[in-house]
């Protein structure tokens, strides 16, 4: 029977509790919201003893499903004040998932200095005093519970940033390898837990595919279709493989979307200096990797493993993270780039939001834009905890009003990522409504505006953006309640057996009887449960805006302004 | 002069590929610039003939940053990207 683990940190009492059945058929995204929204009031202090820390394997995780193995992290965030799901790769999920473990809720709040360890096995779970690990960087933390169990355990952890309680620290988790860089980084949650006192989640447990499965021979149909499905789509078959997330460099460059000088660009012209062909090349040539799975069993495979002049790794260099911290601040070296995501995945911050914030510093001329060294060693004061690394932890809206600028790219709070509003619009749509703040993820509407995946929609109109970002946002949210790999969706949106089949796999592990239709309503489920949460939470349409300056500003070289008007954006949850 | 007059009469436009699409061509780098002479009457199409790139292993084609199809027909000083499949985030 799949349990809740509950870890009142108050009285540091852990205990495992029968699944409601109100949440049985849930997962991910879907239950993590759910559970937030029931047991997490709305006007809470997001860093206060109300608030939850609810970690939670998606519904197919820890099955053979083909890239299944996400992980959510759910919480009220302190970077924005609403709800968030964070979701993250790497090998805690399948572990969860295996372990038949519905979620971990981490509740209540220390009263006593001290941090914490959680430590799961098929035993039980223990909390332990983990005061030697305090102050420690995540690939430490690591390093040191991998010699300490074994090298199978899965270590989910915070860095120096989330222990300061900084409203964007992230918390992490490792791959295979033991790189501590799959994160859920968005939001803040790492500030959650290191609220709680808790520094580290272990999970000793070396199994991967062996969440109970109801009828396991249309299970492994289904799989196997699905992973046909993915195989023979060509981004996920073959672009994902052969050059990861960051080949977007290029194409989001050529089409004049890529963010430049704290989003005063649409084109960078050393771009192709810090895209996904370049990081393939230097990689190979280091003896590093240009595909890597974040989690077993992941046929995508869009990670890499980037080898530093210093004999680092830094695995992997995402796409958005080689945008904020690139052509978002002019810089064009590559090893710059995974030099600030090192100390970002070392301290434990969320690297788009770092990004966005040292762009906003340079806006206002604390660092100057393209040097590369000042931007690392403004990101070194973070570990430091000095005042400018608590601004820098702080994220773009606290940098923007520490230093009075007015150009800050974030929405709810929360930084935009890497495709620019005016000339994505369907993305502005997404950044402008989510309920997460600006999340690329939340409704990635780059797909039909860009990438000609799932139909084509002209990314410089405000025709068909509105009907584009719900239909994608409603998808995700169901995708992300799966444990699937958002990026699934490639493949997804433009095969017609794709959602059936997943449907089919759902359905051959719980013994359910779900069709296509019940997939969207799950999408709109959620999506109204993270709405009620911030409305409560205090949050109106007001809040659905993208900041002033892309209304007024004209975005080269298409000339476009984000002209979308806020009735239209009040359309977008029309369900 | 007349060398000029007649250069004139050809239109010049500014191709970068990316992506893999390299290795059609030969010495040129992903995201390399280069400028290819072409006749007032030229598409894509013609284009792709011209540099033996297989139409069916480009899947975009952005001109100035704006999709277009195989018989967008080419104006001088035009940006021409091309694509193999790609897609992340």
């Amino acid at each position: 029977m799949p349990k809740i683990l509950r870890v009142n940190m108050t009285t540091k009492e852990v205990k495992f509790e029968d699944v409601p059945e109100k949440y049985a058929a849930l997962g991910g995204r879907g239950l993590t919201s759910q559970m937030v929204l029931d047991d997490v009031p709305p006007t809470c202090e997001p860093l206060g003893e109300f608030n939850k820390l609810v970690i939670a394997p998606g519904l197919l995780s820890g099955t053979n499903a083909p890239s299944s193995g996400r992980l959510s992290v759910g919480g009220k965030s302190p970077l924005t004040g609403g709800i968030k799901e964070s979701n993250a790769g790497g090998i805690s999920s399948q572990k969860l998932g295996s372990m038949g473990i519905k979620a971990i809720v981490i509740e209540g709040k220390p009263s006593e200095k001290g941090s914490y360890m959680l430590k799961l096995s098929e035993e039980g779970a223990e909390l332990v005093a983990a005061d030697d690990l305090a102050g420690k960087g995540t690939y430490d933390v690591t390093k040191i519970c991998r010699e300490r169990f074994n090298d199978k355990v899965a270590v989910i952890t915070i860095g120096p940033a989330g222990e300061m309680l900084m409203p964007s620290a992230g918390l992490t988790n490792n791959d295979t390898e033991g790189n501590s860089s799959r994160y859920a980084g968005r939001g803040g949650l790492g500030a959650v837990m290191g609220s709680k006192g808790l520094k580290a989640i272990v999970i000793d447990c070396n199994k991967t595919f062996d969440a109970p499965v109801q009828d396991s021979d249309a299970f492994k149909v289904a799989a196997k279709k699905f992973t046909k499905i993915l195989l023979d789509h060509p981004v996920c078959g073959q672009g994902l493989p052969a050059y990861g997330t960051n080949v977007l460099m290029n194409i989001i460059n050529e089409a004049g979307a890529l963010p430049v000088r704290n989003f005063s660009k649409g084109r960078f012209d050393k771009a192709n200096d810090v895209g996904g062909e370049k990081l393939a090349e230097v990689a190979k040539e280091r003896g590093g990797k240009a595909t890597h799975a974040c989690h077993p069993g992941c046929v995508m495979r869009c990670s890499n493993v980037y080898p530093m002049p210093d004999g680092k790794v830094c695995a992997p260099i995402e796409y958005e993270t080689a945008w904020c911290f690139g052509p978002n601040l002019e810089i064009s070296d590559l090893d710059v780039v995974a030099k600030l995501n090192y100390i970002c995945n070392d301290v434990g911050l969320d690297t788009i939001e770092a990004g966005c914030t040292l762009g906003v510093l340079a806006e206002a001329g604390v660092i100057a834009f393209g040097d590369g060294e000042a931007a690392i060693k403004a990101l070194e004061e973070v570990e430091k905890g000095t005042p400018l690394g608590r601004i820098i932890g702080g994220g773009s809206a606290v940098a923007g009003k520490a230093f009075g600028i007015t150009r800050v790219p974030a929405v709810k709070g929360q930084g935009i990522p890497a495709y620019d509003p005016r000339s994505c619009k369907g993305n502005g749509v997404t950044y402008a409504t989510t309920p997460m703040g600006a999340d690329h993820t939340a409704g990635y509407a780059v797909t039909a505006n860009i990438l000609k995946v799932g139909g084509h929609v002209d990314p410089n109109k405000s025709d068909g953006q509105v009907e584009l970002s719900r239909n994608l946002q409603v998808a995700t949210a169901a995708v992300d309640a799966t444990g699937l790999c958002l990026f699934v969706a490639f493949a997804v949106l433009d095969n017609p057996e794709g959602v059936p089949t997943i449907v089919e796999m759902i359905n051959a592990q719980y013994g359910t009887e779900l069709t296509p239709d019940d997939v969207i309503a799950l999408g709109q489920q959620i999506l109204k449960v993270e709405r009620e949460f911030n409305a409560k939470a205090g949050f109106t349409k007001a809040d659905d805006r993208l900041p002033e300056f892309f209304t007024t500003e004209v975005l080269e070289p298409h000339k476009t302004k984000f002209d979308i008007k806020d009735e239209e954006l009040d359309e977008v949850f029309n369900f | 002069m007349t060398v000029a007059l007649l250069r004139g009469e050809y239109m010049q436009v500014e191709v970068r590929v990316f992506s893999g699409l390299e290795k059609f061509l030969d010495q040129k780098r992903f995201g390399e610039p280069f400028s290819v002479e072409v006749q007032d009457n030229w598409d894509l199409r013609s284009l792709l003939d011209h540099l033996s790139i297989p139409k069916e292993q480009v899947f975009t084609k952005l001109v100035n940053g704006k999709h277009q199809e195989l018989d967008y027909k080419l104006n001088d000083g035009d940006r021409v990207s091309l694509f193999p499949p790609v897609g992340g985030g």
